[in-house]
């Protein structure tokens, strides 16, 4: 039913405001962009990854029923699953509505990350993946990590690096033109990410500065409701209900948490990150479209370059391990045959950890609705998601289309 | 007309206004001539364009040199001319006529300044040289402020502006204001107002409690004092003379420059720039505050003020109008000097919808102004939060100000209290 993001460029932790301040705005935005009642809300999914590292505070659900006098007394829940906390919390949400308990719903999710410095940060990080065994005593170990996947394209496959820096200068590209993206005022070029400098140093092996996503502070508020309410809402506007958008489909998967023993169990398969084809392959069958080409759009999770390299062959763009022919064709640019991150993505538009998936989600949203704005794909049916949690431990997709509904 | 740019040539390039400005043109793919006095002084002004961008990348767009050796090569392969030199009318005057000897006849020249009678900077220059020129007005640092006032002389053709205009939207990602020629403009018109009014009063109240009390929780990224340290008292000054000569309005008196102001700048206590002006940091890293009285400097008080301390609490839950109510609702002469502040803000700024900016705009010019210029929240944001246009005119003129006949028709702009968080600091 659409809804709200804040602006990825701001610094809360700056304006020292608290979590639930970056949670009201984005609440209070998407009540003036939807133009809902209020009170026809009847509970609210929270994603977040770590309110009780960054800042301190846990229990974000309880905050909600501050915004409106009416919520007090709603139920709310609080959804964690790494940087698919947002995803997690959609979905959740979704099966609300599909058991027929509520009617319209509440999805925020929200981050406040520049509390800490890089360093604390990247620890925090770390408790994303095994911490024990694949973070302790490592700076920064998810850039290693997923340079670790990069690796193993380039030991199966080859990978050229300069296909990295392109997909680094796409999302750049695409994030100058929403008016919400953390980069929309930082310059790139192909030069800038190719080449290691003070500027773009290398964090480790494969991974510069310009194939990290930046962690920033966001939040992001969408509705979902069932098909009943859909129809009351589009009677009362003089829509018809097709011209509601509406998740066609979904998948979630969750593969080991190790890194190692997820490239170990895929060691004679086709796809690098087999649980993150299989959540995209399920999203595609309860959508009911054969492969990606039914798609107009896809938001994808490029925290880091090579996580949308991985993706672009998992989507199915490209027969696995050739992801570059669809870089070098032009293929995921946004004038593209099947556009990649028109919103810039991760790496452009900003990661503020559980927000992400619910953003993925209100983007494809936009861009099925034709309200996009500057980065619009032109007339987008179907856009696909992908939110991943962990080292692609966690994987939600879902696709979202207009024009489908009775 | 020239028909697109590719080649600029920016004069200053040592100083912060043209090398930042200039970085910001070779970001974005343009070839721009790095021109000072010196060859080091354009170097140095590369690298602090460098370090906007991040990216040295930005340098194989760039050619530094001076004004000796390559200003009459540069020019005469410019489609844009930025001058950006010292603010003294003779020094750019004396520049604009080498401009013209070397530029070819189409090229647009532009000055920077916002203080000096653009029409005066171009005493002596051809009817050709005048239909291309203009003023460019950057907001500092461009890399983080992108407001930018245009205006052209009497002379100017409007194609000229309407094409630049379109260039600095679209190329280099300015949000454009079409300002009225005179002086100050927009931004520095109301700013610098503002400015003079809060340190007449800090002489009462003092430089610490003075921000304390317009702090960032008004509606500022930076509380007002702290933002003249960093501007330097030599700057202020030079405004405040220029809107002093050049504009008279019902707020003229508040240009009056304390005396404290000038012993600060006979002691040289300009700002950050100088190491203090009205704030200094000591080795310890602790701050001693300016006294207005004495001109020395004075431990922090650390000011605690109760009805202050609840509305920066609204804020920090981003419970903005609730923030406002508790300063309007607050006695005594603390809350009224907020209140002072905030309606003087709010009456000034519509009083001068049609003088600075074109009526056609409504209050939009001014919002983005003070919004992409000085980082402070939007006139009819503080309108909102004070409670809609009828209340904050019930306010002014319960205060004592005229109410602007721009207010009582409601004009309203893309600005709200929702997309205008970030204006209100919970500091």
């Amino acid at each position: 039913m659409g809804g709200y993001q804040t602006d990825f460029a701001r610094n809360w932790a700056r304006e020292n405001k608290h979590i639930a301040a970056m949670m009201r705005e984005a609440y209070q935005g998407s009540i003036e962009s939807t133009k809902l009642d209020a009170g026809d809300i009847k509970a609210a999914f929270i994603g977040n990854f770590a309110g009780e590292l960054y800042c301190t505070q846990g229990h974000l659900g309880a905050f909600f029923v501050d915004f409106d006098p009416r919520f007090v007394g709603l139920p709310t829940m609080r959804f964690e699953a790494a940087c698919a906390s947002g995803a997690i919390a959609s979905l959740s949400a979704m099966a609300h509505i599909q058991a027929g308990i509520h009617d319209l719903v509440c999805v925020i999710g929200v981050e406040l990350m520049k509390t800490v410095d890089s360093a604390k940060g990247g620890d925090f990080l770390g408790t994303a993946a095994w911490y024990e065994k694949e973070c302790v005593g490592i700076e920064f170990p998810f850039p290693k990590l997923f340079g670790r996947l990069g690796d193993e394209y380039d030991k199966r496959y080859g990978l050229d690096n300069k296909y990295l820096a392109r997909i680094a200068e796409i999302n750049y590209s695409n994030a100058k033109h929403n008016p919400n993206a953390q980069t929309r005022d930082w310059f790139m070029n192909l030069e800038h990410a190719c080449v290691t400098g003070k500027y773009n140093s290398v964090i480790s092996g494969r991974i510069k500065v310009t194939d990290c996503s930046q962690i920033t502070d966001g939040a992001v508020c969408l509705y979902l409701a069932s098909e009943t309410y859909a129809a009351k809402y589009a009677k009362q506007r003089g829509l018809a209900l097709k011209d509601i958008p509406c998740i066609l489909g979904w998948g979630h998967t969750t593969a080991p948490m190790e890194f190692a023993r997820k490239i170990a169990d895929s060691a004679d398969g086709e796809y690098v990150l087999p649980m993150t084809r299989k959540a995209i392959t399920d999203a595609y069958q309860r959508a009911g479209i054969k492969d990606c080409w039914e798609l107009d759009a896809i938001e994808t999770h490029d925290c880091f370059t090579t996580s949308e390299y991985m993706a672009i062959d998992h989507f199915g763009l490209t027969r696995p391990g050739r992801s570059w022919e669809a870089i070098e064709n032009g293929v995921i640019e946004i004038n593209g045959k099947l556009p990649i991150n028109a919103s810039g993505g991760l790496i452009g538009c900003g990661h503020p950890v559980g927000a992400t998936g619910v953003r993925q989600l209100l983007d494809a949203y936009k861009q099925v609705a034709g309200t996009a704005g500057d980065y619009q794909v032109p007339n987008a049916k179907r856009v696909a998601t992908l939110n991943i949690g962990g080292s692609a431990t966690t994987n939600v997709s879902f696709i979202v289309g207009v024009g489908i509904n009775g | 007309m020239i028909e697109t740019i590719r080649t600029v040539a920016v004069l200053g390039a040592s100083g912060t206004v043209g090398s930042l400005s200039g970085g910001l043109m070779a970001q974005n793919g343009l070839k721009v001539y790095f021109l000072s006095r010196t060859q080091q002084g354009s170097e140095r002004g590369l690298q602090k364009a460098i370090s906007q961008a991040r990216s040295e990348m930005i340098a194989r767009n760039v050619i530094c040199g001076d004004y000796e050796y390559l200003l009459k090569e540069a020019v005469a392969e410019a489609d844009w001319v930025v001058e950006a030199i010292a603010e003294d009318i003779g020094i750019k005057q004396r520049m604009h006529e080498q401009v013209e000897a070397y530029k070819r006849p189409q090229t647009i020249v532009s000055s920077t300044t916002s203080s000096l009678p653009l029409s005066a900077l171009v005493q002596g220059r051809s009817a050709g040289f005048k239909k291309n020129f203009l003023s460019t007005h950057f907001y500092n640092p461009p890399g983080r402020m992108s407001a930018c006032e245009v205006t052209g002389i009497e002379e100017t053709d409007p194609a000229v502006i309407d094409f630049m205009r379109g260039f600095l939207t679209n190329r280099l990602c300015r949000v454009v204001i079409p300002v009225k020629n005179i002086p100050a403009f927009a931004g520095n018109r109301i700013g610098f107002v503002l400015f003079g009014r809060i340190t007449l009063l800090a002489r009462e109240f003092g430089v610490e409690m003075m921000d304390y009390l317009i702090g960032p929780y008004t509606g500022r990224l930076m509380a007002p004092l702290a933002t003249l340290d960093l501007v330097g008292l030599d700057i202020h000054k030079a405004i405040i003379n220029s809107l002093d000569e050049h504009t008279n309005d019902a707020m003229h008196s508040w240009l009056a420059m304390p005396g404290y102001i000038n012993t600060m700048i006979q002691r040289n206590l300009l700002g950050r720039k100088t190491g203090g002006g009205f704030y200094k940091k000591l080795e310890s890293g602790k701050y001693v505050f300016l006294d207005p009285v004495s001109c020395d400097y004075i431990p922090a008080i650390e000011p605690h003020v109760a009805f202050v301390e609840k509305a920066k609490h609204f804020i920090r839950m981003g419970m903005y109008k609730e923030a406002f109510e508790v300063i309007l609702s607050a006695q005594g002469r603390e809350a009224e000097v907020v209140k002072d502040i905030l309606c003087a803000y709010v009456a000034y700024s519509y009083s001068l919808v049609g003088e600075v900016t074109d009526s056609r705009a409504g209050i939009q010019g001014i919002d983005d102004v003070m919004s992409y210029g000085f980082n402070w929240a939007a006139p009819s944001v503080i309108v909102e939060v004070l409670g809609g246009a009828n209340a904050a005119a019930q306010l002014l003129g319960k205060k004592g100000f005229e109410v602007p006949p721009a207010l009582k028709a409601g004009l309203k702009s893309h600005f709200s209290v929702i997309n205008s968080g970030k204006y209100f600091v919970a500091k």
